[in-house]
């Protein structure tokens, strides 16, 4: 985007009434939570400096990590692979899910973002649903993700409950909030039990035990993993953590610094469901899915590890703090953003993602201001990166 | 990105030829010193880099951008390689540069009561580059920083007293990544005021609003120096919801880009500081000059060193 258009948008932004009130509250109520958050568990913040070292430690070699990972993903019984582009990656996905209609459920994951899973999936006529509700919204909206945790705070009630409709949900602009969610509930349980694959991200994932890390809130996770026979997991190589233990770490730190800690719920997936319980005979596909496949994508991320400064944007464990800090973040959302990521942190996952020559406006909105890297759980130095991409102007 | 580069090439040019991206007259650069007596040169320097005196003209500036068509811009741009950029941006009125000039005044005197003996260098007193380096002209910066620290030398100066945050942080923190061997010794006015005694103590009984700079409280660390100052005369510090630290931005650094957006950034500010109370204590001429542009009447918002003159100097403040 140019920065004339990018000014254009972000101008639109203040007269979005729905918008401004949304970011006003999502400021407050984030800034607070992660506040209480941390001042209940201070021994987080200590966890999040220990975290940005195992992260260099990753980053320093990471394809020996990737090499484990495969290794040990294998070893579990899933399906492991590495790829560097959106073509091949889904190209997997294509063998995996295959030319019969399928009924698709998703998990809420960026990664997917930046590879347009959904919109892929839909015009090779696939049924699919994200399964988090503010990504459902964003889906029926046909818009991006405003923050990376929260993806609808820019839409109200009434907005809602009218997209909702166009799902077929019974649902008016009178209801209250529980009675819309309790609609969500009825529709998504169908799905759930029906559905032929379930797709996810992964918050973090182990290269010694080849464990697959999710946190969530919702619940809608638990059952996008499990009730499906077929889960298929997306995910970044920066995700990719040394140990199970250090996995652990990681999705503690990034639900604190987003305000949800503890997280609701923790699903830890080391391969399909099994039981042995019949004459010790393994058998695959108990209660859960019965194939896994675990699918580590580059899409820009080892190209970076060559740059010293944009390196650091692979440490983002992508708590989304950085964006609610941000002063110019809370006066637009993403709409100072990327394709896929904005705020600060979208500066630099957008060059990454996106290169470098489509970030360089992006940078030019910064403040230079520092409030990102201060709330920055591994302390990542945004503010370089928004200096090295206007020395490329 | 036509917009942008075409102020990034008024500024780059302007500050390889003037010195300066807006270069000053020498009155307006130098006018504080009046009858202070501060000798030239001296191993210890009071150091403006122009900060202070040079917001005035950012403000119109800004005025003259938030009005201007990009075609006027590039007609600016040419004229610009040719003629004053000043003429571009005409004069601030004498009120505003005269209240600048207090500011430094004020400063000066505070140090020269808490014992400090220090120099200037009146017509050396140059520029620090600082826009260069956050706009990402790095070649045009270096340069400039280089030519800077060649004046400090050649006058034999050893310590820096710096009076901005912004000034402090280039000289302090980036001046040495760049330049070999650099070893000045850079300190705001308000680290060394904090550290020394003072005799007859004014007690100034006012409640005031602190707005932390984001450089100095999250690059300098200078978080509880204003405040101890600020207390030891007998204000009472408030506290924004957003400070020391998690201070929020005032939106000024992109007023010369996006004057509308900082203006929104100042106005988020100001409805956070007001909440808290009408009297708002600054130590950035640029926190005053982009909160100042949105502040409601009945806010007033002041230097630092205005309210440690009250309290220190014990004479008569030129505010």
């Amino acid at each position: 985007m140019k920065t004339e258009e990018l000014i254009k948008n972000i101008v639109k932004a203040q007269e979005n009434i729905e918008l401004q009130l949304g970011l006003e509250r999502a400021v407050v109520n984030f800034s607070n939570a992660v506040a209480k958050v941390l001042d209940r568990f201070p021994d987080l913040v200590k966890l999040a400096e220990y975290v940005r070292i195992v992260k260099e430690k990753v980053l320093t070699d990471l394809d020996y990590y990737i090499d484990q990972t495969i290794k040990n993903v294998n070893a579990t019984g899933a399906y492991a692979y590495f790829t560097n582009d959106r073509g091949s990656l889904l190209k997997i996905i294509d063998d995996i899910v295959g030319e019969e209609r399928k009924l698709i459920i998703k998990a809420k994951s960026m990664v997917t973002e930046e590879i347009m899973l959904r919109e892929y999936l839909s015009e090779k006529g696939h049924e699919v649903y994200e399964t988090d509700l503010g990504e459902l919204l964003i889906q029926i909206a046909e818009e991006k993700p405003m923050h990376t945790i929260a993806p609808a705070i820019h839409l109200t009630k009434e907005r809602a409950a009218q997209l909702l409709r166009k799902l077929g949900l019974p649902v008016n602009r009178e209801m209250k909030h529980e009675e819309l969610v309790l609609h969500v509930r009825k529709f998504l349980r169908e799905k759930f039990i029906k559905a032929d694959i379930g797709i996810s991200g992964a918050n973090a994932i182990a290269a010694d035990s080849g464990t697959v890390f999710l946190i969530h809130n919702e619940g809608n996770i638990s059952n996008v993993v499990t009730l499906p026979p077929v889960h298929i997991v997306i995910t970044g190589v920066e995700k990719i953590m040394p140990t199970f233990k250090d996995a652990i770490y990681q999705v503690m730190v990034q639900s604190a610094y987003a305000g949800l800690y503890p997280p609701t719920y923790v699903n830890i997936i080391s391969g399909p469901s099994s039981t042995a319980d019949i004459e010790y005979h393994r058998v695959y596909g108990a209660h859960g899915a019965k194939e896994v496949y675990v699918i580590l994508f580059n899409g820009g991320r080892i190209d970076a590890l060559n740059n010293p400064v944009l390196r650091e944007q692979l440490y983002c464990i992508r708590c989304g703090r950085c964006q609610i800090a941000c002063p110019i973040w809370g006066l637009c959302g993403n709409i100072w953003g990327g394709r896929v990521y904005g705020g600060p942190m979208g500066i630099g996952w957008t060059a990454i993602i996106e290169g470098i020559e489509n970030a360089i406006p992006l940078s030019w909105f910064c403040l230079l201001c520092d409030a990102c890297r201060e709330v920055c759980p591994v302390k990542i130095n945004i503010p370089r990166i928004v200096r090295f991409l206007r020395t490329k102007t | 990105m036509s917009a942008v580069k075409d102020i990034l090439d008024i500024i780059q040019e302007t500050t390889m030829k003037r010195g300066a991206p807006i270069p000053l007259p020498i009155d307006v650069v130098t006018g504080w010193v009046k009858d202070l007596h501060i000798p030239k040169g001296g191993d210890t320097v009071l150091y403006t880099g122009q900060l202070y005196q040079i917001v005035p003209y950012i403000n119109r500036y800004v005025r003259r951008i938030e009005s201007v068509s990009t075609a006027e811009l590039k007609l600016a741009k040419v004229a610009g390689k040719f003629l004053d950029i000043s003429m571009f941006i005409g004069k601030p009125s004498q009120e505003e540069v005269e209240r600048q000039h207090s500011i430094i005044r004020n400063i000066a005197k505070l140090l020269m009561k808490s014992g400090v003996r220090f120099g200037y260098l009146y017509e050396d007193d140059a520029y620090s580059g600082v826009l260069l380096h956050d706009l990402g002209l790095e070649d045009v910066f270096v340069n400039h920083a280089r030519k800077i620290y060649h004046e400090f030398k050649k006058y034999n100066v050893k310590n820096v007293i710096t009076i901005d945050p912004h000034t402090t942080n280039v000289l302090r923190k980036v001046y040495p990544e760049y330049i070999e061997n650099f070893d000045l010794d850079v300190t705001s006015y308000i680290e060394i005021l904090a550290e020394k005694e003072f005799n007859n103590v004014g007690s100034v009984s006012k409640n005031v609003v602190i707005h932390d700079s984001c450089i100095y409280a999250r690059s300098e660390n200078i978080i509880e120096q204003p405040r101890k100052l600020l207390s030891r005369i007998g204000i009472t510090v408030f506290e924004p919801l957003r400070n020391k630290a998690l201070t929020f931005c005032c939106g000024g650094p992109i007023e010369v880009l996006f004057p509308e957006l900082s203006r929104k950034v100042a106005e988020t500010r100001i409805k956070e500081l007001r909440v808290i109370g009408k009297e708002i204590v600054v130590a950035c001429p640029i926190c005053y000059a982009n909160l100042s542009r949105v502040a409601q009447k009945d806010i007033e918002i002041k230097d630092l060193s205005y309210y440690l003159t009250l309290g220190l100097v014990g004479e008569d403040n030129e505010d």
